[in-house]
């Protein structure tokens, strides 16, 4: 008998099933605890059937899906030891963003670069932003959904209005966000916009102006509001490294004593470095993933956007790495999709549903192409 | 519900945090072999299909030194064209910018063109306007786009619904003759003056100022005297034909297509 081999896809879906049952079972058989069984059955179960039946239903793109439902099974694990009925609220949160995924693969199929998207989704971003200004007891947090719609409305205007109408969007966007006292997430959206105009239009005319333009905000808000940097937080490099390369049960002491604690760091706490810094490299392979899918992009909106999402995720993990382990001096975005806040979450994986509906795009282009040559010959 | 000793607990837990990171380790490695593998097979099917992703070519007509008549290029439902290296369209020719003009396919309608600010092209001889929401006249099968000096000719592989012709229904032919055999009745074709001329005519040289004839002092030429050439000489050889451009049997039925 031949003996055949299993394709890579099969591999990581199967371990990362397996792995995830694992993670709850473990904890479960120190109390006996029936939410952690339930969750050790309930979470494997909807990654089989969103990662094969929902991908295969709508096109979607496997790799990105199946690891971010990797990592947000591991963010409903790391609160498996300590407050089982938290993780299995974090649970529910996924499982509804998975709806807000399907939403984001599905609209960006039928979604153009015209005017009328650049202009809802700019008006929309910015009003929730400036809402935040003028209600500064909003305690919602608005800041990922307004960028999400904001860099929708910046990669249509960069496709089809030329880079000027998107600087001076991305820029409004850019002082709304150091107004608001949202400085990692102004410092994130100033990178990113500055490397997308660079990707689209690498003229120097256009790029040392908005270069100039972003540091002349930032300069010119570090000024005006000089408490803007922000001390590091409780959980800093000693308390990460004290929980050890393979974790404990309980959480050490400086990261217990955070009040909100990080998910990475809850995780690093439980699981320790090792596995803690693994999950975070798995943000590697899904920030190729996206820049290989925004290559293959037929039109230049689908580029610009898969580019944007790649950069927004890949920036936003390198910062919290770097601010966990105190290299800057900022008490540091969550990782994406490792958040406990749920409009974060949703707004991450609203982004993330796009992609993969955009890579699911290209391959029903190709697939198209594939068709008419076949006819051909 | 089921719950284990903690003596047997502690060796558990520490167990499986080592399992947890070998497996974190395993699913990154699985991951980028997945995503390696899967962009291979990509780019193998890329290879197989040569023209995926494009709407037609573009035939260049009259170009520079650096841009030989009869070069075709590919080109994309959207991009740049322009002077610049990292266009989409890539035309080194006089007259034609860094970035010239934008292009974008919409379905139903054609090439869409969009000139730069200070750029100018002209489609079948008809500048093309620059302002948003003006109904241009797209590019359609056969169209003269003239960026400069460069003048290029859109061939597109769906021509079929995006011919710059209109063909009215044939008319069957009611000849007491008619059978198997005879001659079929053509379609009258309509061809406007744009695809009939698609060059736009040249106007006509200003005439020479009249000025009063001078005297010129000329030189008095005188032929030197030409020898006879031996007969013995070899006859010259006959310079190759310049070999025309290969052609992939994709592009041969994506001209079959078009026409």
């Amino acid at each position: 008998m031949s003996k055949t081999k299993s394709s890579p896809r099969l591999r990581f879906t199967g371990a990362a099933i397996l792995l995830s049952a694992l993670l709850f079972l473990v904890p479960a058989l120190k109390d006996g605890n029936d939410t952690l069984y339930l969750l050790a059955l309930l979470v494997p179960c909807g990654m089989l059937l969103a990662g094969t039946v929902l991908a295969r239903v709508f096109s979607l793109d496997r790799l990105i899906l199946n690891v971010s439902l990797w990592i947000c099974a591991v963010g409903i694990a790391a609160f498996a030891f300590t407050d089982p009925q938290a993780a299995l609220a974090h649970a529910l949160n996924c499982g509804a963003g998975m709806v807000v995924l399907l939403v984001g693969g599905i609209l960006i199929r039928s979604m153009t670069d015209s005017l009328l998207t650049s202009v809802c989704t700019a008006f929309l971003g910015i009003l929730l932003l400036a809402g935040k200004a003028l209600s500064p007891a909003l305690s919602i947090p608005v800041t990922g959904a307004a960028l999400a719609l904001l860099l929708i409305a910046f990669t249509s205007l960069l496709s089809r209005q030329g880079p000027i109408s998107a600087a001076f969007t991305g820029l409004a966007a850019l002082a709304l966000l150091l107004f608001i006292g949202e400085t990692q997430e102004a410092l994130l959206w100033g990178i990113t916009l500055t490397l997308l105009l660079f990707a689209a239009d690498g003229r120097l005319i256009i790029v040392l102006p908005s270069l100039a333009a972003v540091l002349l905000v930032f300069f010119g808000a570090y000024r005006l509001f000089p408490g803007m940097s922000v001390a590091p937080s409780a959980s800093s490099l000693n308390t990460l490294v004290s929980a050890g390369a393979i974790g404990a049960d309980t959480l050490p002491e400086g990261i217990a004593a955070a009040e909100n604690i990080p998910l990475f760091h809850r995780l690093t706490g439980h699981f320790g470095l090792l596995f803690a810094g693994l999950t975070a490299l798995l943000f590697l392979p899904l920030t190729l993933r996206g820049t290989s899918v925004a290559v293959t992009a037929r039109t230049r909106f689908h580029s610009s956007l898969a580019m944007g999402i790649c950069l927004l995720l890949a920036l936003r993990t390198f910062f919290g790495l770097l601010c966990a382990f105190e290299v800057i001096p900022f008490s540091g975005p969550d990782l994406p999709l490792l958040t406990s806040s749920l409009p974060d979450l949703w707004s991450q994986l609203f982004l993330i549903g796009m992609l993969c509906g955009i890579s699911g795009r290209n391959d029903a282009d190709l697939a198209d192409d594939a068709h008419l040559a076949m006819l051909a010959r | 519900m089921f719950s284990v000793s903690p003596e047997v607990y502690s060796v558990l837990s520490v167990a499986s945090r080592w399992i947890f990171a070998f497996f974190a380790l395993m699913l990154l490695a699985f991951a980028l072999i997945w995503h390696h593998a899967e962009r291979k097979e990509r780019k193998e099917r890329f290879k197989n299909l040569p023209g995926a992703g494009t709407v037609g070519e573009l035939i260049v007509l009259s170009g520079s030194d650096q841009l030989a008549e009869g070069t075709w290029f590919p080109v994309p439902r959207e991009g740049v064209l322009g002077s610049l290296r990292s266009c989409d369209l890539v035309i080194p020719c006089p007259g034609v910018s860094s970035q010239h003009l934008d292009f974008s396919w919409q379905d139903g309608s054609g090439l869409m063109i969009r000139p730069r600010v200070g750029c100018e092209a002209l489609i079948d001889g008809v500048p093309v306007t620059r302002r948003i929401g003006m109904q241009d006249k797209p590019l359609l099968h056969g169209s003269v786009l003239q960026v400069g000096t460069a003048a290029l000719r859109l061939q597109l592989y769906a021509a079929l619904s995006h011919t710059n012709r209109t063909f009215t229904p044939p008319v069957p032919f009611q000849g007491p003759e008619a059978g198997f055999g005879a001659p079929q009745a053509q379609p009258p074709v309509q061809v406007p003056a744009a695809a009939v001329q698609p060059w736009p005519v040249q106007p006509p040289m200003p005439p020479m100022p009249q000025e009063p004839l001078q005297y010129v002092e000329t030189i008095q030429y005188t032929p030197e005297p030409v020898q006879a050439e031996p007969e013995s000489m070899q006859p010259a050889p006959q310079q190759p034909a310049p070999a025309r451009p290969r052609r992939s049997r994709t592009d041969r039925w994506k001209e079959d297509w078009s026409e």
